[in-house]
């Protein structure tokens, strides 16, 4: 029975202006003083960036995005969505690190549920995804299908990161909230414009 | 992904690559038939093996490639030897004589005698094969576990214990076996066997695949050791001798395995390619995806050997690397039996042995369950992903 329940270091608003400046780093890096517009016209960045954008539903108001007509260059997408696969990897990172402080915080049976193979395997698998999203895209000759793919992988990952906070996961206030974030970001930006042709994937 | 290698690592690449060329029929030829590599000695890539991490000053004539000459003392050098012949074919490469893991033992704890005596017989004229005996049947590879037991017999001792999956030791004619001369982690030692010695039985194992490790069951039934046959006895302290040298062997030998398992499953990669010159839309993708997961891996593969030679050891990163690249061969493989459609295992023998050879990297040198509790620790330690 689980008798300890971990506080997070900083408040669930934190993390997420923390994340929307991020972001809005992402956009900088690609095309400065805009934002990025995906192939089938969309954008997210802050609100403060994208002020005539509608807000993104759970962003709980940090994120707006706006439909337009005119898709970035391929340079300034090929750069954005580099940027934003390294903050999806530096997202789950700190999900897998406070996952890990909070299990040794809590117990179960009178011991750590760290302790547990279980979770242990878990984060484990956690970690080999990043190591993995890092090498690859650390590969020459980057393209949009091994971005879609990183993506992909990384999503797995935040899922299985999640199980290990419980219901916590789940709450707005908890890590699922930006994990979220990340997933949207990427069914924006990194998803084929042809889902048919993705049929059949792993 | 030459760039990224020196070289000297290069050039062995190379020549590893043209020596491997031609070994898939010799790979279904021992698949069928573990002993046929006594009919294939002839092959330069045996003799490649033979020579495998015995020193140059032992070999009448040691690997020399453009100004260089190689031992396979380095982990990087010896993965990128593995890898290429692997490719070539994994069983094959595993059923040649030579030192593979028990060089690796006795080079880190043997004597200078003891090493003088096992190079020497490694190079010798006639073929040795040899075997790394950790593995029990009540304790797996937990090395501080192990129940086999070294017990003082007059002026020398007497082993008595069984191991379990060790490669070649039904075929060898030497080996290292752990055993446990006292209570406790000090008291591990590692010795030298030599199968002819009466009270040492091996029994080969029937597996699903890779049937050139010719993986075996070992018996040891008083089996009498003198005690210059202790690896490190008399010139290592306890705490730097047996259990120690079990870890420090597994751990340089995992990025060979690691190179092993790659090796495989560039060949398989490959095949599907050769197989499928048109393959297009989400299935070439698949295969691109998979590409990428081998380039990715092969790249770390070589970073971590790379530290090893540069005296950095990191247990979760080397067990990082070899879980990725066991479930990288399994994935790749049910792959390509899925991309080369029906039946594609009845129709292509030589998928099919890759298929199920691809199977037993999960269970070499640690599974996938005991690595991840490796690589746990080095989250918690924060040195995993660092």
């Amino acid at each position: 029975m689980t008798v300890q329940d971990g506080a997070a270091p900083v408040t669930a608003a934190d993390r997420l202006a923390a994340f929307a400046a991020a972001l809005d780093a992402c956009h900088e890096r690609a095309v400065p003083g805009g934002v990025v517009v995906s192939r089938t016209g969309w954008a997210v960045a802050s609100v403060r960036r994208l002020g005539d954008g509608d807000p993104v539903p759970d962003g709980s108001g940090t994120l707006a995005a706006r439909h337009g007509p005119r898709a970035s260059d391929e340079e300034a997408l090929g750069a954005f969505r580099e940027a934003l696969l390294e903050l999806h990897r530096r997202t789950l990172r700190d999900v897998l690190d406070a996952a890990v402080s909070r299990l040794d915080r809590r117990e179960s049976e009178g011991a750590p549920l760290l302790g547990r193979q279980l979770v242990r395997g878990a984060v484990a698998d956690v970690a080999l995804a990043l190591a993995q999203a890092r090498d690859v895209l650390r590969l020459p000759r980057p393209t949009a299908d091994r971005h879609h793919r990183v993506h992909r992988e990384l999503v797995a990952a935040g899922r299985t990161a999640l199980k290990l906070y419980g219901a916590f996961g789940f709450t707005a206030e908890g890590p699922g909230a930006l994990l979220h974030l990340t997933e949207l970001l990427g069914d924006t930006y990194l998803c084929p414009e042809d889902p048919e042709a993705e049929a059949g994937h792993e | 992904m030459s760039e990224r290698l020196p070289e000297r690592a290069v050039l062995l690449r190379d020549h590893v690559r043209e020596a491997a060329t031609g070994l898939r029929d010799a790979g279904m030829e021992i698949d069928r038939d573990p002993t046929a590599i006594d009919r294939l000695l002839h092959l330069p890539a045996v003799a490649l093996m033979r020579g495998c991490t015995v020193p140059v000053e032992y070999l009448s004539s040691p690997l020399r490639v453009g100004p260089y000459t190689y031992d396979m003392g380095s982990c990087l050098e010896h993965t990128l030897t593995i890898e290429e012949l692997s490719y070539g074919d994994a069983g094959f490469m595993l059923a040649c004589p030579g030192p593979l893991m028990s060089g690796v033992a006795v080079g880190a704890l043997g004597d200078d005698k003891q090493r003088h005596a096992y190079y020497q017989r490694l190079a010798g004229p006639e073929p040795t094969w040899t075997f790394f005996g950790l593995t029990e049947p009540g304790k797996g590879s937990a090395a501080a576990e192990l129940e086999t037991t070294l017990t003082p017999d007059g002026d020398g001792f007497r082993l008595d214990g069984a191991k379990r999956y060790v490669g070649n030791a039904a075929f060898a004619q030497l080996g290292v076996v752990f055993c446990r001369r006292a209570p406790g982690p000090l008291g591990i030692e590692a010795v030298l066997v030599d199968t002819a010695d009466p009270g040492f039985r091996a029994e080969p194992i029937p597996t699903v695949g890779l049937r050139g490790a010719r993986i075996s069951a070992i018996t040891l039934d008083g089996v009498r050791v003198e005690r210059e046959r202790i690896l490190g006895y008399d010139t290592l302290k306890p705490s730097r001798r047996g259990l120690v040298g079990a870890i420090r062997t597994l751990q340089r030998f995992r990025p060979v395995l690691a190179g092993t398992a790659l090796g495989l499953t560039r060949a398989v990669l490959d095949h599907v390619r050769a197989e499928r010159p048109a393959l297009a839309g989400a299935a070439r993708r698949r295969l691109d995806g998979l590409q990428d997961l081998l380039d990715a891996a092969r790249w770390h593969n070589y970073a971590v050997a790379s530290a090893i030679d540069a005296g950095e050891v990191r247990a979760d990163r080397v067990a990082g690397v070899k879980t990725r690249a066991a479930e990288l061969a399994e994935r790749a493989t049910l792959a390509a039996a899925e991309l080369l459609g029906p039946a594609a295992l009845l129709r292509d023998p030589w998928l099919h042995k890759a298929y199920r050879d691809a199977r037993a990297f999960e269970f070499m040198e640690g599974t996938g369950h005991i690595q991840r509790l490796a690589v746990f620790q080095g989250v918690a330690k924060g040195t995993f992903l660092r």
